[in-house]
């Protein structure tokens, strides 16, 4: 049998209105509402403190509505950047238990632990740590849930929002799913939540009673993951962003090199217009990749991830250096060498840069 | 309900509104196509809850009058693989079921609800003016490039409407450049002013038939109706204030330079490529009746130039832009020449086309690069 999966769900509590209360004092134990202000065609609700939640405000909410229902609510305008750096902070956390993160948004993702870099073992005991982390570290709360599958986990984290864990243990995954209200189903919106209970679908125990024939005829192909997920199946695995690009630089040379004089001067030169590149887009790369093509057009690359990311020549090309001696060189004639840099920290995006565009609004 | 209808027709038909639908995993419907039988007459209608189109086609042999949605992707790809003949659809709106027969088959699919799909904006309150198809046409295609996609500026993620008494004005742009169309022939009720949101105009320039056909225009203060004699689409307006555009159209740039567009488009092409991937930077340097067009991208020591001949009557003068912008501006003028108005190097160029289109006024606006050479 396969190995039992762990994956945890992590989730902030009120991400970016979390955020706003922590760097702004005032805010604290205010309703406050992150998003468009309620003028003009209207922002949304883009996150509501728990203090705005108790008077029913909710994210995706138009914001005149949550002046409706509180009158004395604050809009603050959202500061995405800063998000987007607590964000990447949350996930340098994950990455110190598992590299299998899923990321949903800034706010949300799913971890596959079932093996974990500390071989701490317990799912349980790495989800508490996580959220030990993220309060004493960024100082701001989560919320997470654990099971065997994604479909259970998120909805476990759910379970005890704010600040909460919860755990569904495998035996336990069935019985659960059977008591779940079906609007709590992915993909169960308010049409298909009223067509369920027109049928007297209220439960998991109900869509349960039905064959996977009648599912799908019901509710089209999204009736098959009912089937399996009212039985705890969801074998749908936790991806991890595919992000993770490259900046590299290679050259093809005019004839063979067979010295290792003449590869070094040549990897100096790309090291050179990689370490340009980087600069560019602002970024640093942890992980050095050489490519090496022979003269047979047999081609070989070798990485190596170093301790600091780096976007400097010098580094890059002793780096490369360093591969080219993993690389088989006897009696082999090179054709090209490639070098790149992966594995970023900060991105940014280049397009922002483009300050040299003068505009006709401000 | 029942009826018969050719399958090559019919597609025809829904692909001229399919392109409203987006794929939307909460509310399926929004997934299907509305149909609805009335007599012999088939209406069409798909929504993505901003923009609803609706198409009206005859069909023959029909019976019972009734309304169903049909899921869009299932009977469209099985429409683009059947070869021209008649369906029948046999439809039992009670059991949502839809049963297609044609020469070589029977199909099955499940529908959904009529009453499910949403509502059309109620046309209430409306004024409404008229305008030819292909003008409407025309200044959909000049405005709709330089619309901004920065949602933290709404009004300018669509195409402004500036109605006057005996004209109406297009405005689009994106902070960096601007277009302004202005059709002398149109005369609209009074003055006003919408903003329309890029979709339902790429949904109208991919439909509207390139003829004087009439097209009535009918708006409120939250809705735009286009309506033709077989399709008719609504749209909500964006409810932002379009900025001051005027106020950034410079009334006197004195320098002007004319030169023909085909060859200033293509040398821009070939010189940008040469140019810094992230600016796009081209210089114009301008000496007398010469225009030499240069590019450089120091990091990987590429150079391009090239010598064009214009005339020019003003100060010599260097001044950069976007090439990317500039060929998409110029792209989109009409004629053989082309004249650009320039003041100084940090102010916005006016590119306008020298051969008029009758009854259009059509400038556009560039602000250039701060050049660092």
């Amino acid at each position: 049998m396969e190995k039992q999966r762990k994956i945890i769900h992590i989730d902030m509590d009120a991400f970016y209105a979390s955020v706003e209360q922590r760097d702004n004092p005032e805010y604290r134990g205010k309703p406050l509402v992150v998003g468009g202000p309620p003028q003009g065609r209207g922002g949304v609700v883009a996150a509501a403190s728990y203090e705005a939640r108790k008077f029913g405000i909710r994210s995706a909410m138009p914001s005149k509505k949550a002046l409706e229902l509180c009158p004395e609510v604050l809009f603050i305008y959202p500061r995405f950047p800063v998000y987007k750096e607590v964000s990447n902070s949350i996930r340098e956390i994950f990455h110190r238990y598992t590299d299998l993160i899923e990321p949903l948004s800034l706010d949300e993702a799913y971890l596959d632990v079932t093996t974990d870099k500390q071989n701490i073992g317990s799912a349980i005991e790495i989800a508490r740590q996580i959220r030990q982390a993220i309060k004493t570290e960024l100082n701001l709360t989560a919320s997470a849930g654990i099971s065997i599958n994604k479909f259970v986990a998120k909805i476990a984290s759910d379970f005890n929002k704010p600040d909460g864990l919860t755990f569904i243990a495998p035996a336990q995954v069935e019985e659960f799913m059977e008591k779940l209200p079906v609007k709590k189903f992915h993909g169960v919106g308010k049409v298909t939540a009223e067509k369920m209970k027109g049928m007297g679908l209220h439960t998991g125990a109900d869509l349960k009673k039905l064959t996977e024939d009648e599912l799908v005829a019901y509710f089209g192909k999204v009736g098959h993951f009912y089937y399996n997920i009212v039985r705890g199946i969801d074998d749908r695995d936790v991806e991890p962003e595919r992000e993770s690009k490259s900046v590299g630089a290679e050259d093809t040379f005019a004839y063979d090199l067979t010295t290792t004089e003449e590869m070094h001067t040549e990897l100096e030169k790309i090291a050179q217009t990689v370490s340009t590149r980087l600069q560019r887009y602002e970024l640093k790369g942890r992980t050095v990749t050489l490519k090496v093509k022979y003269h047979d057009f047999k081609q070989i690359t070798r990485s190596l991830s170093l301790e600091k990311p780096v976007c400097d020549t010098e580094t890059i090309a002793s780096t490369a250096k360093q591969l080219l001696q993993l690389a088989e060189l006897t009696d082999k004639k090179v054709r090209l060498l490639g070098i790149s840099l992966s594995n970023f920290h900060e991105q940014k995006i280049p397009a922002k840069k483009n300050s040299a565009q003068l505009r006709l609004f401000e | 309900m029942r009826f018969i209808v050719t399958s090559t027709a019919l597609l025809k038909n829904l692909q001229q509104i399919s392109g409203v639908i987006s794929a939307n995993t909460v509310l399926s419907v929004l997934e299907d196509f509305l149909f609805e039988l009335r007599g012999n007459t088939l209406t069409l209608t798909a929504t993505d809850l901003e923009t609803m189109m609706r198409v009206q086609m005859e069909v023959n042999d029909a019976q019972g009058n009734g309304r169903i949605c049909i899921p869009s992707k299932i009977l469209t790809d099985y429409l683009k693989n059947l070869p021209e003949q008649p369906i029948t659809f046999n439809i039992n709106v009670g059991e949502l079921s839809i049963e297609m027969s044609s020469d070589v088959g029977k199909y099955k699919i499940g529908g959904e609800k009529a009453d499910d799909f949403p509502k059309e904006p109620a046309p209430g309150d409306t004024t409404q003016f008229t305008m030819p198809s292909i003008a409407l046409l025309e200044c959909i295609n000049k405005t709709l490039f330089a619309v901004s996609a920065d949602t933290l500026r709404p009004a300018m993620t669509g195409v402004y409407f500036e109605l006057d008494k005996n004209s109406i004005t297009f405005v689009s742009t994106d902070a960096h450049r601007l277009v302004q169309v202005r059709r002398t022939d149109i005369n609209c009720p009074q003055k006003d002013g919408f903003v329309v949101p890029k979709k339902p105009l790429q949904q109208l320039r991919a439909t509207l038939a390139a003829d004087e056909t009439l097209l009535q225009l009918a708006y409120n203060g939250s809705h735009l109706f286009v309506t033709s004699a077989h399709l008719s689409l609504s749209c909500r307006l964006i409810d932002a204030r379009f900025p001051d555009y005027k106020a950034v159209i410079p009334v006197d740039n004195p320098y002007k330079l004319t030169i023909n567009r085909g060859d200033l488009v293509s040398a821009l092409r070939r010189v940008s490529i040469f140019a810094n991937k992230t600016t796009n930077q081209v210089v114009l340097d301008i000496n007398g009746n010469a225009l030499q067009i240069s590019a450089q991208d120091i990091d990987f020591s590429y150079e391009g130039k090239e010598m064009l001949s214009c005339q020019y009557s003003g100060e010599d003068m260097k001044i950069a832009f976007n090439a990317k912008l500039m060929v998409e501006m110029v792209g989109n003028l009409d004629g053989n020449e082309v004249q650009v108005e320039l003041s100084t190097p940090t102010r916005a160029g006016i590119f306008r086309s020298i051969d008029k289109v009758e009854n259009e006024d059509l400038l556009m606006l560039l602000m250039p690069l701060m050049v660092g050479v």
